[in-house]
């Protein structure tokens, strides 16, 4: 038996590569995403590892907050004041200790511009003299000796054409301030960290612009060989006043590992999730081809069943089959996938992501994962096709065999109903909840029932779909037509695939629309400002604190106010504070009150909370809530307010006296300014006076809501992206099945032919079926998609997305470029179809 | 002759059972209002050894008969045996053992996996149930039936004759108690039709192979011991040591 599904998988190779393709890509994008997180991992658990690989201890604030799972890059500590490192000098055991210092800053390139590192932080720090203490290594030059003298790190050195003794702009909290280039550094063995661009001051300089004069970040250590760490550790941790502790330098490591990793893990999860609806997808085709196979050799396996085949062999034949093709997929996949991670890695290099190199790491995990994923589908998918194979009986074998499966139709609509019904249940449950594995549940679930449902429907609407068709190409486009109808069931189940990605699309359409659409609406409802200054380095560093007030002094502004973010922590749980300027509140933000008072309650040092938290957490104006503050401590404070919800705004809003108070040195995230309207004169006049803070984006009003808009369109070109690798294995799906229908269908094409078709009319009747082929899965999709989308979109309403777009226009255009693609998936079809002999096809059995 | 027919000796051996039998076959097809008796209550026996024609003109039941008797097909009502197992009361593993041990088939058409070689289909009854095959007996069969260079060959390779001979050769290899051939040289011409029937001839008369063979052809019922005439889903008549004229006689009469 082995030998003939051996032989029947070799004897159709074209069927076996093009089934195979849909799990190939599934498993490449799997594989390259477990290769290139395992990778980096890798490299950065090497990197931290060697930059603390000396320290043996360092001194610092303990965690601020119990809940440390928010921020980015670990827990928010507290500083230790310098006397700490006198004290700890004097332990004895400790042979060298050191204080650090990390911070903002950001050079400035020779034609003015901020550098920017695309989303990675713009660093500076302290340079320890020590090169057993510091992770930093200086290649040319020396280290910072002086209040002038900075160091560069390589990488921003290489690509800006830096050289040591050049004067460099350096961006800072405070105003900015030229220094001179004292030597070019490493962070370990890599040219910078992982993108970041570094700034290395020498110690006092470092803690009088990046941090707290006085005070240190840390302190690390190095014990006098021989000693017992131990008791150095327990030694050090007696002279430590409460609020800071010591730790190994290993700790550290494994923290910054940690943090990074969680980054990484985010990462994964995300191309993770995309995979997987790769092979979902996938799936569907193959369950497709497998039943259309089973069908095409229903004689074949009746013959071995009347040779003695048992049941369990024809299950087992066909299971096998898929193993098989799953298996060579998959170690295909596999090999791709990791050539798939190097081009990764080079397209994030071409962002200017240096990666410390490091051989690529490939685990048996990555094996594992690909192979069982892989063949895991492919065996699924199977499953139903070979059931149906294993019912097949013996007389099937016999020319005049015919069978009738309404009894299974019937079947299959109570268990479809029942599973989407199941589905929408559970994508309800997990939506109000909110569970995310429950709606990625639920959705499988409704995918799944729809495709068991579609067959219903199939037929009616490949009628009403092929009518033009059929007016338009005349006899072709009807025959066309009247094979998308003759076999419901085919056409649904080759449809489906496609139905699941268009869906997956259409459901990214709507959310993204709405989401675009909430954030101009949140802009208009929470800013009156006429300018937003941002940082020009998206997402990460911010800009100088003397920002506001060198705008303050532009003739034409009426107010400048300073936005801040921090973290704190809220009635125990970790949560970000925004901070407003309260004078002249009114000239920059909206706030639309529910209960209480805004600007009043702000000056007064109380919270205001949206209606949101107030109604989860049962909050009213006047509760007193506890409080913690990295800073400050414990503290209380009164609600004086409660304001309609607003993205922009966030959950807990305070003045900037009482957020100046509470958080050292705080980067601006935005400052604000009024001028009474934007004019060209005053956007000039607003540039020149901030021209010596090139890191900034001025942008009016409306600009910055394109500029969110933008954003958002972003991030959906990036999910469609990925979706599209979805969409083309449905796309291949038809091809497939159109391949097999015209396999299936040589006689009658011949026999066609034969009366007086041209080859012409053999394409567009085959391009007409995928025509209606992909048109019925578009339509499906999009309608589920939109409903979908809808439902995600209105239970994200409290988390900002407060309206609800149906982008009409697109989803016309998916479903037309459906129609396109469909059309495109047919040529090579089509031209096999019209190239058969015609002799030969209707001589064929 | 027949077993009723056989004369009783001295002592009372007891007698060997036929290699296949039908009580009271019925097989209707259809719904309430339109049912189509194919089988009316059919009583026959087919001996062991012996080599059985069933004839009669297209809609008599005769292919109905076969696969009922080959537990291709279930009876409405009425018994088959194979030997002494009746074999209405096997499932589907049961009936699939009695195949793979018991009962050979060689059809009209479509008898070989088009994947696989000659030589793959001829052992696929035996691959199919894990036996060892009797390399002397195939070589035999091979040579018998003329295929012997043509065993590394798929059937698209193979003309009809080849085709059906190497059928044959598969229903062979296993000395099932019983081959049912299903108009096996209903597609051959004249020639390859002669060598067929007069190979499974010679496998009746040399190795006792029991042998019954659908057919509408004359000539073809000429090659075999007896002859059973179904029409309308009962046997109607019977006739032993035929030849090709006494077939074509009988087959006049009920016609008319």
């Amino acid at each position: 038996m082995g030998r003939v599904t051996l032989k029947g998988l070799l004897a159709h190779k074209l069927r076996l590569a093009l089934t195979a393709v849909a799990i190939v890509l599934g498993v490449t994008f799997i594989s390259g995403t477990l290769v290139l997180t395992d990778t980096l991992h890798a490299t950065f658990t090497t990197l931290f590892g060697h930059a603390y690989q000396n320290v043996d201890f360092e001194v610092r604030g303990k965690a601020a907050f119990t809940d440390n799972s928010g921020g980015g890059g670990g827990a928010v500590r507290k500083p230790v004041p310098d006397s700490i490192l006198t004290t700890v000098r004097q332990i004895p055991g400790v042979a060298y200790a050191a204080g650090t210092v990390t911070g903002y800053a950001q050079f400035v390139a020779p034609d003015g511009k901020a550098i920017t590192t695309g989303g990675a932080p713009t660093i500076g720090l302290s340079f320890d003299p020590n090169p057993e203490l510091s992770a930093l290594r200086v290649v040319s030059g020396h280290g910072p000796t002086a209040g002038n003298q900075v160091a560069m790190d390589a990488g921003t050195a290489t690509k800006y054409h830096f050289h040591v003794g050049d004067r460099v702009r350096v961006l800072l909290i405070g105003p900015p301030q030229t220094f001179t280039i004292s030597g070019i550094v490493t962070f370990g063995s890599a040219d910078n960290l992982a993108g970041a661009t570094l700034a290395a001051f020498d110690l006092g300089t470092a803690q009088q612009i990046l941090g707290t004069p006085g005070h240190f970040e840390a302190i690390d250590i190095l014990t006098r060989s021989g000693t017992d760490k131990a008791q150095v550790q327990r030694a050090i941790a007696r002279t430590l006043p409460s609020g800071v502790e010591v730790v190994t330098g290993q700790t550290v490591a494994d923290e910054a590992t940690t943090s990074i990793n969680q980054a990484l893990s985010f990462f994964s999860t995300a191309l993770l999730v995309f995979a997987f609806i790769s092979l979902f997808v996938g799936g569907f085709t193959i369950f497709n081809t497998f039943s259309i196979i089973v069908g095409q050799r229903t004689r074949e396996l009746a013959l071995l069943r009347i040779v003695g085949a048992s049941r369990r062999q024809v299950f087992r034949s066909v299971l096998i089959e898929a193993l098989l093709l799953g298996l060579v997929a998959s170690l295909v996949g596999l090999g791709l996938g990791v050539l798939a991670a190097l081009g990764l890695e080079a397209l994030l290099k071409g962002f200017g992501i240096t990666l410390p190199t490091g051989p690529l790491v490939f685990a048996s995990r990555t094996v594992i994962a690909a192979l069982a994923v892989g063949i895991g589908v492919t065996v699924m998918s199977a499953i139903g096709p070979a059931r149906r194979a294993v019912r097949i009986p013996p007389v099937a074998a016999l020319a005049d065999y015919r069978s009738d499966q309404a009894e299974s139709s019937r079947r299959r609509i109570v268990i479809g109903s029942v599973v989407a019904v199941m589905g929408i249940a559970a994508l309800i449950v997990g939506l109000t909840r909110p569970a995310i594995q429950l709606v990625g549940i639920g959705a499988v679930a409704v995918f799944l029932g729809i495709g068991m449902l579609a067959p219903v429907v199939a037929r009616p609407m490949s009628s009403v779909i092929g009518r033009p068709l059929a007016r338009l190409l005349g006899i072709p486009g009807r025959l066309g037509r009247e094979n998308s109808m003759r076999s419901p069931r085919r056409t649904a189940q080759t449809s489906s695939a496609l139905m699941v990605g268009l869906a997956l699309v259409s459901t990214i359409a709507v959310f993204g629309a709405s989401l675009s659409k909430s954030a101009t609406s949140s802009v208009d409802e929470a800013v009156s400002a006429d300018y937003i200054i941002t940082g020009s380095n998206a997402g990460a560093g911010g800009f100088s604190a003397s920002v506001a007030a060198a705008a303050a002094g532009i003739p034409g502004v009426s107010a400048a106010s300073t936005v801040y973010n921090g973290e704190f922590e809220v009635q125990r749980s970790l949560a970000t504070l925004t901070a407003v300027s309260t004078r002249r509140l009114s000239e920059t933000v909206i706030l639309r009150m529910d209960a209480g008072t805004g600007a009043p309650a702000l000056a007064a040092g109380q919270l205001l909370i949206d209606s949101t938290t107030a109604t989860t957490k049962h909050l009213v104006v006047g509760s007193v809530v506890p409080v913690k503050f990295a800073q400050t401590g414990v503290s209380t404070m009164r609600v004086g307010g409660i304001f309609k919800p607003n993205a922009l705004l966030g959950s807990y809003l305070v003045g900037d006296g009482f957020f100046l108070a509470h958080f050292d040195r705080p980067l601006p995230v935005a400052v604000l300014l009024h001028t009474g309207g934007s004019t060209g004169a005053t956007t000039r006049a607003v540039n020149a006076g901030l021209s010596a803070y090139p890191n900034l984006k001025i942008q009016t009003r409306t600009e910055f809501q394109k500029s969110q808009q933008a954003q958002v369109n972003q991030l959906l070109g990036l999910v469609y992206a990925l979706l599209a690798l979805a969409v083309l294995i449905a796309l291949i799906g038809i091809v497939n099945t159109l391949m097999l229908s015209v396999f299936e269908r040589t006689h009658e094409i011949g026999l066609l032919r034969a009366v007086g078709m041209k080859r012409r009319q053999v394409r567009s009747m085959i391009r007409s079926e995928s025509v209606i082929l992909s048109l019925f899965g578009a339509v499906i999709g999009v309608v589920v998609g939109t409903a979908l989308g809808v439902a995600f979109a209105s239970s994200l309403k409290q988390q900002g997305i407060t309206d609800l777009v149906v982008p009409v226009g697109s989803l016309v255009v998916f479903v037309v470029l459906a129609g396109l693609l469909g059309l495109a998936a047919a040529s090579w079809p089509a031209r096999r179809a019209a190239r058969l002999d015609v002799l030969a096809a209707i001589a064929a059995d | 002759m027949t077993l009723t027919d056989q004369p009783p000796t001295g002592a009372p051996v007891p007698e060997p059972p036929p290699a296949a039998r039908a009580v009271d076959l019925v097989k209707t097809y259809g719904a309430h209002d339109a049912v189509v008796r194919a089988l009316d209550g059919v009583n026959v026996e087919f001996e062991r050894g012996r080599f059985t024609a069933v004839m009669g003109p297209s809609g008599s039941g005769k292919s109905t008969l076969m696969h009922c008797m080959a537990g291709l097909d279930t009876p409405t009502s009425g018994h088959a045996f194979i030997g002494e197992q009746e074999i209405g009361l096997l499932d589907d593993a049961g009936l699939t053992q009695l195949r793979r041990d018991r009962v050979g088939f060689v059809f009209q058409s479509f008898n070989l996996v088009p994947t696989l070689t000659a030589a793959e289909n001829i052992t696929l009854p035996a691959d199919l149930a894990g036996r060892k095959v009797d390399r002397e007996w195939f070589d035999y069969l091979v040579g018998q039936l003329g295929i012997a260079d043509r065993l590394s060959h798929r059937p698209n390779e193979m003309s009809g004759g080849q085709q059906q001979r190497a059928a044959c050769a598969r229903a062979l290899i296993g000395r099932p108690d019983l081959i049912f051939a299903d108009e096996p040289t209903g597609n051959l011409d004249s020639n390859s039709s002669s060598e067929m029937l007069a190979f499974l001839r010679r496998s009746v008369t040399e190795f006792h192979q029991s042998i019954v063979m659908v057919t509408h052809d004359a000539r073809g019922a000429a090659y075999a011991d007896r002859v059973v005439f179904l029409a309308d889903g009962n046997v109607v008549d019977e006739l032993v040591g035929p030849t090709a004229d006494s077939v074509l006689e009988r087959m006049k009469q009920l016609g008319s």
